[in-house]
Formats: structure tokens, C-alpha cells, sequence
């Protein structure tokens, strides 16, 4: 290559950013606002436009106010990715928080907010408490929910700096726009955190009653929410609070009206009189029947509510069946919700009305529709006894119609009817076996053969009906086996006649010698014992009384209950679990109240995004908009996509940062998770001096963890760390951090380690050889063991189709197979994420016989894959792991690796 | 045609637009000064954490002034400011003896930078109205100007407090532009 090559690495061509970036910088106001237009167009598109930063921000200090929001805009993208450079904004930060214009004031201390950066954090305090006390309200309201937002990055500093007394001092404020954003900031602020900052005094009661009736809509939202939580002194109280409120239910916000109904459910319950409490749920039920009226999706949020309300006060709509029949074009959701809702509020004066519609639902055209409706009458039935019959009337009629699965659904209702009244209706049977070949569902196949056995004395031919089930008896699924298996031994101990006999020498052969499933086994074994050694026994054993079901499905705990009805109106009482089962929030303290040392550091600076975060996303710029953050965004985050931060990265800075708190005591080793470290030098062979470690994998950075225990009588000191070459190459990253150890007491420490840095050659084996010393002793040598699992990378996960076609193209050679006999699988979910949280990823799982089979990938470093396939019988002994992998000399430390993931 | 005939005009009558950084370390009076030139009052000032940016018509000139803020960990940013530069107006706080050393430091480290090379350089040596202010040959002395080579330079006595020197610096500055030497 000659030195004039050198002229294909330079173009004339200039790139985008270039040219941007020249534009930018022009002396043209237009130019470079078009110029700005263009780079927020690319920004939106997903181009990155980071590297502009600079000639972005430099743009930022204008009149024009189009162009200061898009800058604004670029910031609140980017800060995060140039946080070094966002300090160059602080200043017209500052600057604009004291503009003339409230608009701009305004945008500046919501965008600052918007900005979480740590280094400019604490510069934009004095913008922000000037604007907590501005002159202008819009001001004023943005700046109380920029408090929140700070509250979020850094807590510790929104209390030094005394802003949740401003917060608090903005509910007394005479704007009412800025008392609801007050509250809003300090419920959300409250929400965080573990210690009561936000807790109602009668005097803020009143402020915010007032303030109700004079704000916007979604600031009565706000207030509303914060007025649930309020625990009134006493009944009397409550009724003057609900009294305020109750015109509330006539806003034409559903937001507003099911805020108000949450507000109203949880005073009543402290009101005692019968009278207050009859006439609110009188007011209550025409707001609730309005929202029905409206688009499918919020008539679906209002029945999901409505069916928690009725839960706990089934008179609000008890006259108001009617609105929740099904309309011919209400969508499925809708539809599915209403029918459980008339299931709720049927009662002896309204079923007949009920059962019509749910008669004509059975004949309707969605399949899955129509089933609910079958089993909503099947529900009534069991749980309006005097309506029963009429139930049962109607199932016979809709079996004649002989639509497959309108039978089987029947059937199975038929069932549950049949354990409530025992005795009762047993005449219909000879209809129901009329369709029995029709069956072909499982759990409707159950239901049948559990109604023969159940009643085989009043059944003539229920040993031909039972022995038809027989032949197929191996093809079918467990549980119609287990059913077959009780109904035969039922027959056979009320007719104890020659073929039933004959019938369970088959089955009892069939349910243990050819079965490999332990639970029908078992159960056999249990049946053949009692028959062949106490028939009389087996009788009061199979055919005892069985206890009276009632209905109670789809009925909710009631301590879940109350808690949904207290979230009512947000996405808990939607999904109908507590708020917690699907956000992820932490609130540091709470995790780990044992070292506050730590949380007060770390924990606020790494608290993860979450309802300040989605609320700037979506309250943006522009300021017009209505005054306070979107509901929906605010309200309720979507399910946070970051986890809860390891404590790791900021523990080892600790750690390395060689403070006192480095030194641990004994009882609190250094990395607070996880069991203890095995034991790789005692005391005994180091002369007083202890070891434990372990090689550990924390966000994907190998640490070798370790612990030193000084049981010698002298404090040592100087600890230094070697590692012998190994096949990985395993070396430490830095040297070896511990303090002085004094007699008896301990110190941890995670080593961050490198891999491929001194190599062995030759066959790969698992040994580690390490080599400590410290000023007082000799050097010591102890062995460790290298665990493959912690080189599982997280870039390990593979695609269904791609781990096929890797399968394929390795060559059978490549497959490598192990048994391991000790090892059960008892809990396949606690399994397979115990394997994901290694990196080892599940990728599907299929049945052969009555084996599991798992598939899983992982890659360890250099992008060797391995492919695994793992079979067991789970609950019992004897796991087979199958591996293809391109480098299958490692095989035996996979095995290892695997073995050691299966044990614990 | 319009903003063609603005452009012959602005040639005509000599109506350029320069851009300019102001310079200094921290406490200099670099915003005082800003503001002194563009509003012609002493506005009170906090520590810019970022830039100041303003527009000064002076002497048919259209200054565009950008004001850098002079903290130890802003100063590193100084650079994105630099292309494009006609001229530098590095602010001195006359009275802080003690930190002439490192002003010298930054001034030297700054010209040598290769995109400033074509800037001309004008020296405030601001605050003459504390007691104790060095003056202008003192600075002089102190920032080793002498050393500067192939580049137009120019120091002022100025106390933007009072308003004195300030224009004086910015006639020589706009002189200087014009005459070609931006």
C-alpha cells in the first residue's frame, strides 16, 4: 500500500450532520430555526442527532418562542446522553425561569425538570424555588409538579432544600389550578416514599373541598384521589366530606365521576346510618349507568370497576340489571365483562329477565361468548337456589338445540349443580347421556364420567356408558384418567357385579403398570389397597358425603378487594390486582433498611424511572395544554421497564473508594445477597487467616468475591491478589482492595475481573489457582473452581427459528449427553428463572410421554454458543441435559455449570 | 431582492457582523461587561453555569457577543465556541493577583488553539476601580503578551462598573475588523 491510498479515507462529500450542523451555526435566525426543525425531525424519526449537542443548545437563547421549545425539546432528549455537556444549558435555564413571559417561565421549570441529569440537578434549585413562589400561577403549578419530578432524582436534596414545605405551602394558595397540582406532586412524592409527608389536616381538608369545586377537571381528579386517602375523624365527618363531593358524580368526565365514586365507597365506610348510606347508593347508580353509554374501551373500564363496586355493594345497581344486558354490537370485552357483572347483580326477582337474555346469548355466534353465557346459568342456578330449577330447564332446552360445545359447557355446569343439590335433579341424567358421544372436550368428558360414577345406582347402563370411556382409556388426558379411574372404582363399590369387576382389573392395570404419571398411579395404588384389603373401609372412603359447593368464583378476597376498590379508576381496579403485582417501583429504604449508610447515597441517585419520568414523557411541551399532566400518564406508569437496580455498582464504589464503611463487620458480609461464600483457605491452613470466594456474575462483569476473616492476634494488612494462568484467562482487574483487618473481624470485597488476560494452554479445565498475600504472613495458595455459568453472556438468548437452524448445522458429533440421577426439578418456574437470571435462556418446552422437555441457550464469552436440552419427569429423580455447542471440549464444564444451576 | 438589496447596502456602509467570545476565568466581570454593552446598565449577575449570548450594534459593526462562563468545569466547553471566531475579549480581573497565573495559563492555551488562529485578540483588564488593580502595562507584564506572534492585540483599562474603557476597546476592535483584520 502506497502513502497516496491515504486519499480513499477522505471525502468531499459531507454528511448530514455536517451540513445541520453548518446550518446551525449561520447567522440567519430563519436558517437555523428551519435548521433546528430538521434536526427534531430527525430526532423524531430515530435518527441520532446527539453529536449536535452544542450547536443545538447555542440556539437555545432566542425570542422566538417556536424555536426555544424546540430546543427545549432536543434537551429533554439528549441531556441524558451528553451529560457533560448539558451544563451549558443551565444558564438559560436560569435565565428564562425570570423571563418576562409566564409562558416561558414556565417551560423552563417544566423542561428542567424533564432533564435528569445529575450534574446540572442541583443548579436548577434557585430557578425553581423562585418559581414555587411566582407571581403567576400557571407558574406556580408547574413548578409544584417540577418538585415532584426532582423528588424522583434526587429526594435527599428536594428535603435539604426544603421544597416539600413550599409544596405544602401551595395547597393553602388561592389558585385552585395550583392547589390540584400541589396535591398531585405530593401524592406521587408520597408514593415513593416510606415516611408520611403527605398526611391531611382538617385544615387542608377544607382548602382542598374548596379548591374541588373551582378546578379543572383532571385537577378534581387529583384532589378526589388524595381525598380517598383521607381517614375522617368520624361518621360525621365523612358525611359532610361526601356531602361536598357528591355533585362530582354529575361531571361529564368519567375520570372525575369514578374518582368521586372511589372517594364516596371508601367514607361510606365509616358512615353507620342506614339512611345516609341508602340515599348515596341511590346517587351513586345513575352516574354509573351514564358511563355505559359511552365508547366500548371506557364502557369496559367502568364495567371492570362497576364489577369490583357491586363486589362490595351490590344494592348501588341492584335495580339496574337492565343496562347490563348485552347489546347485539357491543364488542366481546364488553360483552364478556357485562355477563359477569348480571351474574353478580341476579337475584330471585329479576332471573327470569336474566335467564331470557342469557338463553338467547347461549345461541349467538362467538363461540367463547356463548360457553360464559352457558355457565352463567349454571352459576345462577347454584347460587339462587329457588331459581334452580328454572335454570336447569333452560340447560335442558339448550342441550336439545345438540350444539357441540353449548352441550359439553352444559355438562359441566350440570356438574357443579349436581354437588350443590345432591339428591335433587337427578332425573335429567338419561338426557344428558344422551349425548355422549358427542363429548370430546376434556374437562367436559370429566364432568360426564364423574356424573356416572357419582350416580351409577340409578344409572342401568352406567357400566356400558363407563366402559365406551374405558377403551381409549391410555389416549386420554390426566385428568379424564384420574376421573375414570374414581367413577370405576364407584361403580364397582355399588354394583359389585361381574363386570364392573372385570372393568377395574383394567383400569387399575392400565392406571398403574402403563402409566408413567405419579399422580394417577398413586391414586390407583391407593384404590387397589383399600379395595383388596378393606372393601367396607374403601365404601366410606370413595363414596362419602361430599360438602356443599357454593358459587364462588370470580369472587374476590376481600382484603384484595379492598384494596382495588381504594385504586379504583387507575389501571389496578382495571386488571384487577394491586398496584404492586405489575409496577415496578423501589423504594430503596424499603429493600434494604439495613444499611442506610448506603441508601441514603445510592439509592436516590439510582432510583429508576418511573411516574415523574412517564409523566414529563408525556407532558411535554407545549405549556397550553390544559393545565395539568395528562391522567393517564400521570396516574399510572406503564409497567416500568427497569428493574430494581443491583446495589452492586455503587456498593464496590464504596468499596474501592476505601471509606470506613468499606470495613464490614462480621455479621454483614460485603455483598449483602446470596449464600456464603464457600470456604477456600480455613483458618487452619492460613495460619488464623480465612478465605472464602467465589467467582460471581452481577450486570454482566465478572467479580471474584471475597471475604477475609483475621483470626490471628496481629491486624493485617497489604493484601495483594495473583491469579495463575487459567483456560479463561481469568486475571484481576485492578489490585486487590481491603483494609487493615483487625484481630477477629472481617472484610469482603468484589474483585472486578477480566477474562482472556493470561491464557493456559491445552485441554480447558475448570481449576483457578490464586495466590494472596499481606505484609504479616507468607504468601498463601489456595484452588478455586471456575464455574462456567458466570460467563454466560446476556446476549445468550436465541430465537426459536435460530436455535433450529444452529441445532442443524452443528454436526451430531457436536452433541454431547450427560445424565444427572440426584438432581429433581420440583418447581419448573423457580427453575427456569434461576436459569434466566444466569443467562441460561429458556426457549420452549414441549411433552414427550410424560418427560418435560426444556430447550435453552447461552453463549459464553468469544460467542460460543451452546444449545441444551434438558428432560426430566419433574417432581422425580434424573434430569438428561443434551448439549450442541461448537466447541464441545467445554462440554464437561457445562455439565458442571449446568449441574451446580439444577442443585440449589 | 430584498435581502439582496440589504446585503449591497450592508457592504456599502460597512455593515459586517462579527462574532465574538468573551473570555476570562471565573468572577472576571465578563457578564457585567456583556450587559454594560448591550443594555448600557449594571445588571446584577450570578455565576453563568453555560453562555450568555447577545447582539451589540457598535460603530456600524453587528457584534454577535457570546459570554462563556468562566468556572473551572465549564472551561473545557470553551472549545465548542471556537469556529467561526473573529475576535476574543479575554476579561481580567485586575484585582485577583493571586489567580494571574492561571488567567495566563488559559489566555496561552487558548491561542494556541488552531481554530482561533485568524481571531484578534482584545485584553480587558477589568475592575481598575477596586483598590489595589494592577493596570494595564502590569498585566501586560503578567500575561507575557509580548509573546504574542502574528496576531492583532490590543489591552484596555476598563471598569464595567463605571462603563470606562469598555467602548474604547470595542472602537479598537471594530477598527480592527473592518481594516480586514477578522
Amino acid at each position: 500500500m502506497s502513502g497516496h491510498d491515504s486519499k480513499y479515507f477522505s471525502t468531499t462529500k459531507k454528511g448530514e450532520i455536517p451540513e445541520l450542523k453548518e446550518e446551525l451555526n449561520s447567522q440567519y435566525k430563519d436558517k437555523r430555526k428551519d435548521a433546528v426543525k430538521k434536526v427534531i425531525a430527525a430526532m423524531t424519526v430515530g435518527k441520532d442527532v446527539s453529536s449536535l449537542f452544542t450547536d443545538v443548545v447555542n440556539c437555545m437563547q432566542t425570542e422566538n418562542l417556536e424555536l426555544k421549545k424546540l430546543v427545549y425539546l432536543y434537551l429533554i432528549n439528549y441531556a441524558k446522553s451528553q451529560p457533560d455537556l448539558a451544563i451549558l444549558a443551565v444558564n438559560t435555564f436560569v435565565k428564562d425561569s425570570q423571563d418576562p413571559n409566564p409562558l416561558i417561565r414556565a417551560l423552563a421549570v417544566r423542561t428542567m425538570g424533564c432533564i435528569r441529569v445529575d450534574k446540572i440537578t442541583e443548579y436548577l434549585c434557585d430557578p425553581l424555588q423562585r418559581c414555587l413562589k411566582d407571581d403567576d400561577p400557571y407558574v406556580r403549578k408547574t413548578a409544584a409538579i417540577c418538585v415532584a419530578k426532582l423528588y424522583d432524582i434526587n429526594a435527599e436534596l428536594v428535603e435539604d432544600r426544603g421544597f416539600l414545605e413550599s409544596l405544602k405551602d401551595l395547597i393553602s394558595d388561592n389558585n385552585p389550578m395550583v392547589v390540584a397540582n400541589a396535591v398531585a406532586a405530593l401524592a406521587e412524592i408520597q408514593e415513593n416514599s416510606n415516611r408520611p409527608i403527605f398526611e391531611m389536616t382538617s385544615h387542608t381538608l377544607s382548602k382542598l373541598l374548596t379548591a374541588l369545586n373551582e378546578c379543572t377537571e383532571w385537577g378534581q381528579v387529583f384532589i378526589l384521589d388524595a381525598l380517598s386517602r383521607y381517614k375522617a375523624a368520624d361518621a360525621r365527618e365523612a358525611e359532610n366530606i361526601v356531602e361536598r363531593v357528591t355533585p362530582r358524580l354529575q361531571h361529564a368526565n368519567c375520570a372525575v365521576v369514578l374518582s368521586a365514586v372511589k372517594m364516596i365507597l371508601q367514607q361510606m365506610e365509616l358512615i353507620t346510618s342506614t339512611d345516609v348510606v341508602r340515599n348515596l347508593c341511590k346517587k351513586m347508580a345513575p352516574p354509573l349507568v351514564t358511563l355505559l353509554s359511552a365508547e366500548p374501551e371506557i364502557q369496559y373500564v367502568a364495567l371492570r370497576n362497576i364489577n369490583l363496586i357491586v363486589q362490595r355493594r351490590p344494592t348501588i345497581l341492584a335495580h339496574e340489571i337492565k343496562v347490563f344486558f348485552c347489546k347485539y354490537n357491543d364488542p366481546i370485552y364488553v360483552k364478556m365483562e357485562k355477563l359477569e357483572i348480571m351474574i353478580k347483580l341476579a337475584s330471585d326477582r329479576n332471573i327470569d329477565q336474566v335467564l331470557l337474555e342469557f338463553k338467547e346469548y347461549a345461541t349467538e355466534v362467538d363461540v367463547d361468548f356463548v360457553r360464559k353465557a352457558v355457565r352463567a346459568i349454571g352459576r345462577c342456578a347454584i347460587k339462587l337456589e329457588r331459581a334452580a330449577e328454572r335454570c336447569i330447564t333452560v340447560l335442558l332446552e339448550l342441550i336439545k338445540i345438540k350444539v357441540n360445545y353449548v352441550v359439553q359447557e352444559a355438562i359441566i355446569v350440570i356438574k357443579d349443580i349436581f354437588r350443590r343439590y345432591p339428591n335433587t335433579y337427578e332425573s335429567i341424567i338419561a338426557t344428558l347421556c344422551e349425548s355422549l358421544d358427542t363429548l370430546d372436550e376434556p374437562e367436559a368428558k370429566a364432568s360426564m364420567i364423574w356424573i356416572i360414577g357419582e350416580y351409577a345406582e340409578r344409572i342401568d347402563n352406567a357400566d356400558e356408558l363407563l366402559e365406551s370411556f374405558l377403551e381409549s382409556f391410555p389416549e386420554e388426558p390426566a385428568h379424564v384418567q384420574l376421573q375414570l379411574l374414581t367413577a370405576t372404582v364407584k361403580l364397582f363399590l355399588k354394583k359389585p357385579t361381574e363386570g364392573p369387576q372385570q372393568m377395574i382389573q383394567v383400569v387399575l392395570n392400565n392406571a398403574t403398570v402403563e402409566t408413567d404419571n405419579p399422580d394417577l398411579r398413586d391414586r390407583a395404588y391407593i384404590y387397589w389397597r383399600l379395595l383388596s384389603t378393606d372393601p367396607e373401609a374403601a365404601k366410606d372412603v370413595v363414596l362419602a358425603e361430599k360438602p356443599v359447593i357454593s358459587d364462588d368464583s370470580n369472587l374476590l378476597d376481600s382484603s384484595l378487594l379492598d384494596e382495588l376498590l381504594a385504586n379504583i379508576a387507575t389501571l389496578s381496579s382495571v386488571y384487577h390486582k394491586p398496584p404492586e403485582a405489575f409496577v415496578t417501583r423501589v423504594k430503596t429504604s424499603a429493600l434494604r433498611p439495613e444499611d442506610e449508610d448506603y441508601g441514603s447515597e445510592t439509592g436516590n441517585s439510582e432510583s429508576p424511572a418511573h411516574l415523574a419520568d412517564s409523566a414529563a414523557a408525556g407532558a411535554s411541551p407545549p405549556p397550553t395544554s390544559s393545565g395539568s399532566v395528562p391522567y393517564a400518564a400521570a396516574r399510572q406508569p406503564a409497567p416500568a421497564p427497569v428493574s430494581p437496580a443491583a446495589p452492586v455498582p455503587d456498593l464496590l464504589g464504596d468499596l474501592i473508594g476505601l471509606d470506613n464503611s468499606a470495613i464490614v463487620p462480621v455479621d454483614q458480609p460485603a455483598a449483602p445477597t446470596g449464600p456464603p461464600l464457600p470456604i477456600l483457605l480455613p483458618a487452619s491452613t492460613g495460619q488464623g487467616l480465612q478465605i472464602s470466594a467465589q467467582l460471581t456474575s452481577r450486570d454482566g462483569q465478572i467479580f471474584y468475591s471475597l471475604l477475609f476473616e483475621n483470626n490471628t492476634q496481629v491486624p493485617l494488612d497489604g493484601f495483594m491478589i495473583q491469579f495463575n494462568k487459567n483456560t479463561f484467562g481469568l486475571a484481576a482487574a485492578g489490585p486487590l482492595q481491603v483494609p487493615q483487618i483487625q484481630p477477629g473481624t472481617s472484610a469482603g470485597t468484589l474483585l472486578p475481573m477480566v477474562t482472556f488476560q493470561n491464557m493456559s494452554q491445552g485441554p480447558p479445565t475448570s481449576l483457578l489457582q490464586v495466590a494472596v498475600k499481606n505484609n504479616q504472613q507468607p504468601v498463601w495458595y489456595f484452588n478455586d473452581k471456575i464455574s462456567l455459568h458466570v460467563f454466560f453472556s446476556e446476549d445468550g438468548r436465541m430465537e426459536r427459528a435460530n436455535f433450529l437452524e444452529t441445532w442443524r448445522s452443528l454436526p451430531d458429533s457436536n452433541e454431547i449427553t450427560k445424565d444427572f440421577p440426584g438432581i429433581v426439578v420440583n418447581n419448573v418456574e423457580a427453575t427456569l428463572d434461576r436459569l434466566a437470571a444466569t443467562n441460561m435462556f429458556f426457549i420452549a418446552k414441549r411433552k414427550h410421554a410424560n418427560q418435560d422437555v426444556f430447550y435453552f441457550s447461552a453463549k459464553i464469552p468469544r460467542g460460543i454458543p451452546f444449545l441444551i436440552e434438558l428432560t426430566t419427569v419433574v417432581n422425580t429423580p434424573g434430569v438428561k441435559c443434551a448439549i450442541k455447542t461448537p466447541s464441545p471440549e467445554s462440554a464437561p464444564l457445562f455439565f458442571e455449570a449446568v449441574e451446580t444451576l439444577l442443585k440449589d | 431582492m430584498g435581502i439582496l438589496f440589504t446585503k449591497m447596502f450592508s457592504s456599502l456602509f460597512g455593515n459586517k457582523e462579527a462574532r465574538i467570545l468573551v473570555l476570562g476565568l471565573d468572577n472576571a466581570g465578563k457578564t457585567t461587561i456583556l450587559y454594560r454593552l448591550q443594555m448600557g446598565e449594571v445588571v446584577s449577575t450570578i455565576p453563568t453555569i453555560g453562555f450568555n449570548v447577545e447582539t451589540v450594534q457598535y460603530n456600524n459593526i453587528k457584534f454577535q457577543v457570546w459570554d462563556l462562563g468562566g468556572q473551572t468545569s465549564i472551561r473545557p466547553y470553551w472549545r465548542c465556541y471556537f469556529p467561526n471566531t473573529q475576535a476574543i475579549i479575554y476579561v481580567i480581573d485586575s484585582s485577583d493577583t493571586d489567580r494571574l497565573v492561571i488567567a495566563k495559563e488559559e489566555f496561552h492555551a487558548i491561542l494556541e488553539e488552531e481554530e482561533l488562529k485568524g481571531a484578534v485578540v482584545l485584553i480587558f483588564a477589568n475592575k481598575q476601580d477596586l483598590p489595589g488593580a494592577l493596570d494595564d502595562a502590569a498585566i501586560t507584564e503578567a500575561l507575557e503578551l509580548h509573546k504574542i506572534k502574528n496576531r492583532q492585540w490590543s489591552i484596555f483599562k476598563t471598569s464595567a462598573i463605571k462603563g470606562e474603557g469598555l467602548f474604547e476597546g470595542l472602537d479598537w476592535l471594530s477598527n480592527t475588523l473592518k481594516s480586514g483584520g477578522g
